[in-house]
């Protein structure tokens, strides 16, 4: 049976077009799997290892525990992570109030400066005390 | 309690098995919102309250930040932050983020394997086997954190 193109080349439609946000939705996804690792590695360690109340730990324990190399590059790589999944998480409660497509420019700006300033405040911060040591 | 009709006048439920378009309040967030609770499913209170969750958690990183920046004024603003930090009241406040971060968390794998397909068809018995581990991990948190004063 003949058959005729009737659809230029490369311009074929896709069958499963990926729904909107995809991207999103799996950045959200990836970012919240890594936190799951990363997270508890931070909470036991900050909380569930030093024997003090509420496992807190004091000001020199603090800066011994952040300059070890190892634990300066976890703290780090947490930090990227629960910032991008913090943003990517308002953006989509800002989204759902169904703002119009300036507004949501202006929205995904926003979240990337106020993301940008939160990962540079954090940075400081854990660099400042790691040099302290 | 009374149960509220559904889109169409029927019975919540009433055209489960009947084939066809899926039955809902209406296209996207209810008018109402995606914070009110009422007259849904589990798991429209388990998106609401992830969302609930996160946004608190997200309002938390930006506490602890700003209660780390004690850290850079030195020993002396550190050692009367652990005053406060260790009170009763405050530990409390510690055991209330692990519940948020435990639901956020175990809420979220059972999202995320919904959402790719992977165990699409066990929304329920996952939510409620994830919040079995989740209280179970929160009650031996709160009782190493009460345990430690």
């Amino acid at each position: 049976m003949a058959t005729i193109r009737t659809r230029p080349e490369g311009t074929a439609r896709r069958t499963s077009p990926r729904p909107p946000g995809g991207r999103s939705w799996t950045a959200t996804t990836l970012t919240g799997l890594g936190l799951l690792v990363l997270l508890a590695i931070h909470m036991v360690a900050n909380h569930f290892v030093v024997r003090s109340v509420g496992g807190l730990r004091s000001y020199h324990q603090i800066l011994e525990y952040i300059s070890n190399p190892a634990i300066f590059t976890i703290e780090a790589i947490f930090l990227l992570f629960v910032t991008v999944h913090a943003m990517l998480g308002v953006r989509g409660v800002l989204l759902d109030l169904d703002p119009s497509p300036r507004a949501q420019r202006w929205i995904d700006a926003a979240l990337v400066v106020l993301g940008l300033g939160t990962l540079a405040y954090g940075y400081l911060l854990i660099g400042t005390l790691a040099s302290r040591a | 309690m009374s149960e509220r009709p559904g889109p169409t006048g029927a019975a919540p439920g009433e055209h489960r098995d009947e084939r066809g378009p899926v039955l809902r309040k209406g296209v996207g967030v209810p008018t109402s919102g995606w914070f009110d609770p009422r007259g849904r499913a589990l798991g429209g209170f388990a998106f609401a309250a992830n969302r609930v969750t996160g946004l608190g958690l997200v309002f938390y990183l930006y506490l602890h930040l700003g209660v780390l920046s004690l850290l850079l004024r030195g020993e002396g603003s550190w050692s009367d932050f652990l005053r406060i930090a260790t009170s009763w009241a405050f530990l409390s406040l510690d055991v209330l983020l692990i519940l948020g971060i435990l639901y956020h968390g175990l809420n979220g794998i059972r999202v995320a394997l919904v959402g790719s397909g992977i165990v699409a068809d066990r929304q329920r018995a996952l939510w409620w086997s994830l919040g079995v581990i989740g209280t179970i991990a929160l009650v031996v948190s709160a009782s190493h954190i009460y345990g430690s004063r």
